[in-house]
């Protein structure tokens, strides 16, 4: 076996050598930085990496190719604004974002301008939420229990459309002062202490038809799937159940396939069993229907499984199988007389005069 | 600051006391006491001379004071090799010679000039010096590093070893929730046996090569690919007549299969010049 010379070959050798090796003079005639002495010192921060470099050969391109990509990443972000357009506040703030089962407050930074209220996510260039003031309705701000059981403040718009969009940030009230003064500016009217809708637009969209909907919430659902083995499924699914004039229905959240519907003659019973759930979900209360002798469990907020049980059993004392109507005075629909009066229409956003006034005194 | 247009000074010690900003750099110390000139090889092709004291000198040139630095690596690269270059060249002229590593300078004083200050040094360190200096004469440094193919190994200790034989037999059986069990223990015990061949392989190679060579130091192993692993790095000071016989020694162990073996130099004798 020869030994091989070649420069380009063995530099990475000559430099492990030339760099840290040789005679070393300990003596203070040498040139040093700061005491030592001084053996290729400035040349190592130079050369550092330098192998790695030859290793691929081509790492002066890739380096530059990086440092480009860089430059780009790093350059400052601009909230894309329309010609002409004006920032009026800017802070940083948050919104419920929702979809299914899934929610989440997604951070940004909230800019009023003369003309939009936008949430844009500065690291991913996004825009996460925008609408033009001409769509705002009206505003209201309810104190509401954060899970860490503090108490924050959330500003709740309501649109033209009766969407509801909320945004919690720092300072909540300037926000709604902000936006207030450049409606007032544009000569746009807000609705004084508008009503909420009762319903959860988001799972209303599950309801179709001519159904008209009494009660309606997100509940986890347990199908009664029997396996082979004859052991019950033991899956519970994200879904909504509702209440309506013809039947009590439950819809799953992704496929959104409606797996339960009774109609209200056939429900024959209905009532709350506490169980554990496995994890920290001990002694629970569920809510077991039963119809032609199946029964289906339905679990989630307790508050909700008591609603649930009152609504049922309105339903069930009554033994009727008609759910009372009324007719909406707003829109003229025909809607449950329970649901029209305590949560409102689910079709326009009206709220009875008595309800206004109950909700104007929680939120003052 | 190095002006220059400055006439080079060669004879070096006719010159008492030189401005304050002046340096030389050193490439080696050769075994000769002759005064010369080696014409303009050195760095950013300055003049090479050589600063003689009694029958040893320094290879210098002169700059200013201060350290080369450069962000362009072409420029490093460059000097990087001059500087070998003018080491090579101080060798063949005269002989032995201890290289110093790259970018050392040695400076002026107040009354006292660089060259002074590099005969003092001379002076100083003369019988260490002189020590080195028989120690290298007539030998060269050769850089030895030697690699396996981890896959390669891993698979021959897999045929081999009853102890991992067994446990992969178990792991082909098992239903698969077991078999993800047994394989960290599988992982584990492959990598004990492979630390175990790998002290193994080092030791007899390091006994041969010990046979061909004057003197090893080990480097640290380096990090590289994952088809050749690093398991040793040495520096060999070798006599002459006995670089043919290493490489046929290293020859050997390169044909093991698994094996590759990286041979470089003759370089100057780097490794085993430093004081201390």
């Amino acid at each position: 076996m020869e030994p091989i010379r070649d420069t380009h070959a063995t530099l990475v050798d000559l430099l492990d050598r030339i760099l840290d090796k040789g005679i070393v003079i300990y003596a203070d005639v040498i040139v040093s930085v700061a005491g030592i002495p001084l053996i290729g010192v400035n040349l190592r921060a130079a050369l550092a990496g330098m192998e790695t470099m030859l290793k691929y050969g081509v790492m002066v391109d890739w380096d530059e190719k990086s440092r480009a990509w860089e430059r780009e990443h790093r350059k400052k972000k601009v909230v894309p604004l329309m010609e002409g357009e004006e920032i009026v506040l800017k802070m940083f703030g948050s919104q419920l974002y929702s979809e299914g089962i899934y929610t989440a407050w997604r951070q940004g930074q909230l800019h009023l301008t003369d003309k939009r209220l936008l949430l844009y996510q500065k690291d991913f260039d996004e825009i996460l939420f925008q609408t033009p003031l001409e769509k705002i309705r009206g505003m209201v701000i309810r104190k509401e229990k954060h899970f860490t059981k503090e108490e924050v403040e959330v500003l709740y718009l309501l649109f033209q459309d009766n969407r509801v969009a909320q945004f919690r940030t720092v300072d909540i009230y300037r926000l709604k002062e902000a936006i207030e003064e450049r409606m007032k500016v544009k000569g746009l009217t807000l609705e004084e202490n508008p009503i909420l809708p009762g319903f959860d637009r988001r799972v209303l969209k599950f309801v179709r038809g001519e159904e008209k909907v009494a009660h309606i919430s997100e509940m986890w659902c347990q199908p009664l799937i029997q396996t082979s083995g004859g052991i019950l499924n033991d899956v519970w699914n994200p879904g909504s159940l509702y209440l309506s004039d013809q039947k009590l229905c439950w819809q799953h959240h992704f496929n959104e396939k409606t797996t339960v519907e009774i109609p209200l003659d056939e429900l024959t019973d209905m009532k709350i069993q506490i169980r554990d759930l496995g994890g920290v979900l001990k002694k629970k209360k569920l809510l077991v229907v039963s119809c032609n002798g199946t029964e289906t469990c339905f679990s989630g907020e307790e508050e909700k499984i008591c609603q649930w049980e009152k609504t049922l059993n309105k339903i069930m004392s009554k033994q009727g199988t008609q759910l009372e109507m009324e007719t909406c005075p707003q829109c003229g629909e025909k809607a449950p007389t329970d649901g029209l009066l305590e949560k409102g229409c689910s079709k326009c956003g009206w709220v009875s005069p008595k309800l206004r006034e109950e909700v104007v005194e929680t939120v003052v | 600051m190095l002006d220059n247009n400055k006439p080079e000074v060669v004879v070096a010690n006719e010159v008492k006391a030189e401005s304050k900003g002046e340096g030389r750099y050193l490439y080696c110390v050769a075994d000769n006491g002759e005064r010369a000139d080696l014409g303009k090889i050195g760095l950013d092709g300055k003049e090479v001379y050589t600063i003689p004291l009694a029958d040893l000198c320094a290879v210098v040139h002169n700059c200013p004071s201060e350290p080369y630095k450069s962000e362009d690596q072409e420029v490093v690269k460059r000097w990087v090799m001059t500087h070998e270059k003018v080491v090579e060249i101080a060798g063949e002229r005269f002989g032995t010679v201890l290289p110093l590593g790259f970018d050392t300078i040695i400076k002026g004083e107040e009354d006292i000039s660089p060259e002074e200050n590099i005969k003092n040094w001379l002076k100083q360190d003369y019988a260490n010096l002189k020590e080195k200096m028989n120690k290298v004469r007539d030998k060269a440094e050769y850089g030895v590093q030697i690699f396996w193919d981890p896959k390669f190994i891993t698979d021959e200790i897999t045929k081999t070893s009853e102890e991992i034989k067994s446990l992969n037999q178990d792991i082909i059986s098992k239903p698969k929730g077991m078999a993800y069990m047994l394989k960290p223990k599988l992982e584990n015990l492959l990598k004990k046996e492979m630390e175990k061949k790998a002290d193994l392989c080092s030791k007899d190679f390091y006994a041969r090569i010990k046979k061909c060579v004057f003197e090893i130091r080990v480097e640290k192993t380096k990090k590289t690919d994952e088809k050749r692993q690093m398991l040793m790095n040495l520096s060999c000071l070798v006599g002459k007549e006995k670089s043919k016989e290493l490489g046929e020694e290293l020859q050997k162990i390169s044909e093991q299969e698994g094996f590759f073996v990286r041979f470089t130099g003759p370089w100057p004798p780097y490794s085993f010049v430093a004081f201390g």
